[in-house]
């Protein structure tokens, strides 16, 4: 099942392999193929654990996986920006990092999932997991960075916010809930 | 000897397939209708090419736009915008002028004659390519209409048809706001390089590019060069372009292309050439900096950007 999940995910990538070629804006593509990918993962991560707590149905096993999934793109994503459009002038790749909102709220949503990829096996995942609520930053951050990447927001952009406010807002719901309940 | 020229020739060629077309079938015939802008060849000056540039595929400059009056995707307005209406096409000439009038487009073509200019595009999303358009310099256009000497800037704007254009009729959900408005300081629209184009590689220009008159100023980003006019105004105050009432912060008036001066949320330095995996540098004034530099001299150009 875990293998299906991947083989299903990584398709864009495939389709990504074979429209280079005759892509218009090759860089851009990939920036959008890779993107994209990385925000519906992320997202697509969250829902398990909703799903457990509102229809009590347990996905909980597949959510590594897809997180990881998420990762991969997300590190693709990144290599597009330090290999094709930046062609590995670093000087340039750290400027522009400092210097623009844009990207550098790219590289801090990356640097948590990259935190969070690092420490998902087994052992590490039992001492780590609780720093994994960061997720919620590294989405945020990752929505914000893609309504920057275009001239003005489209279909895809408001769509995936709809999609976090509906998850993280079970989750505040959830959280206040227990909360009350839990009170003395 | 009577030469019949290429123009009236391919409309000829057309009315006759068209004859044969309805003996057929309507289908056929309004096959053949709707192919018939694509196919109806410019005649026009050719461009000598000095600055030796490869022009992009048509597949490439037809299919790759920025059309938000249909959508804000890049591939999306290609087939949206076949629905529109371009002919006939009436331009509106108002303002500070000698005497405020209407033209269709095929009057201009006929009033200024048609010539190619093979001229770097470049967009300030970081995107660029090279297009041989076809139409006439703007100055021509000007001379015609005879600004007064209160006629400091030229302002234009877009059509504002909602029934042809679906992202005007969304109110406040649409994409930018509408109508879209562009401009020029007067010794910008006076200049040379400034072209209102028609056509582009030989044919008119496909209704996604613009039909059936842009503005192509070479130097400047691309969302300077307006598309569908429908309104050339000469104005005493400078006009507020589009962009720069979205967001002034990241879009000016003058909108140069400048390598030395970044977008607040991306670097303009380089650029993709359609096409390439590859960057190159982006070139000051794209280019063009020996022909239009004087006019912006003693300005700061990061002021004014």
């Amino acid at each position: 099942m875990k293998t299906l999940i991947s083989l299903i995910a990584l398709l864009p990538l495939g389709y990504a392999y074979y429209a280079l070629e005759s892509a218009i804006d090759p860089i851009k593509m990939l920036y959008t193929i890779t993107g994209v990918g990385a925000i519906c993962l992320l997202i697509l991560s969250l829902i398990p654990s909703t799903c457990k707590r509102v229809c009590g149905q347990n996905f909980l096993r597949y959510r590594k996986t897809i997180g990881l999934l998420s990762f991969a793109y997300a590190l693709l994503h990144v290599s597009v920006f330090i290999v094709l459009d930046s062609e590995l002038d670093f000087l340039s790749i750290v400027e522009k990092s400092l210097k623009k909102p844009f990207i550098y709220v790219g590289v801090i949503a990356f640097a948590i999932v990259l935190f969070m990829a690092l420490t998902s096996t087994k052992k590490r995942f039992a001492r780590f997991s609780k720093y994994h609520k960061a997720v919620y930053i590294a989405l945020i951050l990752a929505l914000l960075h893609s309504f920057w990447a275009q001239k003005v927001a489209g279909v895809f952009e408001y769509g995936v916010v709809a999609m976090s406010v509906i998850l993280l807002g079970e989750r505040i719901f959830h959280l206040k809930n227990n909360l009350l309940y839990n009170a003395p | 000897m009577h030469i019949t020229p290429e123009v009236l020739f391919e409309a000829r060629r057309h009315f006759l397939k068209l004859g044969a077309g309805a003996l057929v079938s309507t289908t056929a015939l309004s096959k053949l209708l709707a192919s018939m802008p694509e196919e109806i060849q410019l005649s026009f000056t050719k461009d000598a090419n000095p600055l030796k540039l490869t022009p992009n595929t048509f597949e490439q400059a037809s299919n790759y736009v920025n059309f938000y009056e249909f959508s804000t995707d890049k591939t999306a307005p290609v087939k949206m915008a076949q629905s529109m209406k371009t002919k006939p096409w009436n331009v509106g000439f108002f303002g500070e002028i000698k005497t405020e009038q209407m033209l269709e487009v095929d009057e201009l073509i006929a009033k200024f004659g048609l010539e190619e200019r093979i001229y770097r595009f470049r967009c300030v999303e970081g995107w660029s390519m090279v297009v041989p358009w076809i139409g006439f310099p703007l100055y021509k256009l000007l001379d015609y209409l005879e600004p007064n000497t209160k006629a400091k800037y030229v302002k234009f704007t877009t059509r504002h048809e909602p029934a042809m254009f679906p992202d005007q009729q969304r109110g406040l959900f649409a994409s930018i706001k509408h109508p879209y408005v562009e401009g020029l300081r007067m010794d910008e629209a006076r200049h040379p390089l400034t072209f209102l184009a028609v056509g582009m590689y030989g044919k008119p220009l496909p209704k996604q590019n613009g039909a059936p008159m842009r503005l192509v100023v070479p130097w400047k980003y691309g969302f300077k060069s307006i598309k569908s006019i429908d309104l050339i105004e000469c104005v005493e105050e400078e006009p507020k372009n589009t962009w720069q009432v979205m967001d002034s912060k990241e879009y000016g008036f003058y909108a140069n292309v400048n390598p030395n001066v970044d977008h607040p949320r991306w670097s303009q330095a380089k650029e993709r050439v359609l096409g390439k995996l590859s960057k190159q540098e982006t070139l000051m004034f794209n280019g063009y900096e020996k022909e239009v530099g004087h006019l912006y001299v003693g300005m700061d150009l990061r002021k004014f950007f």
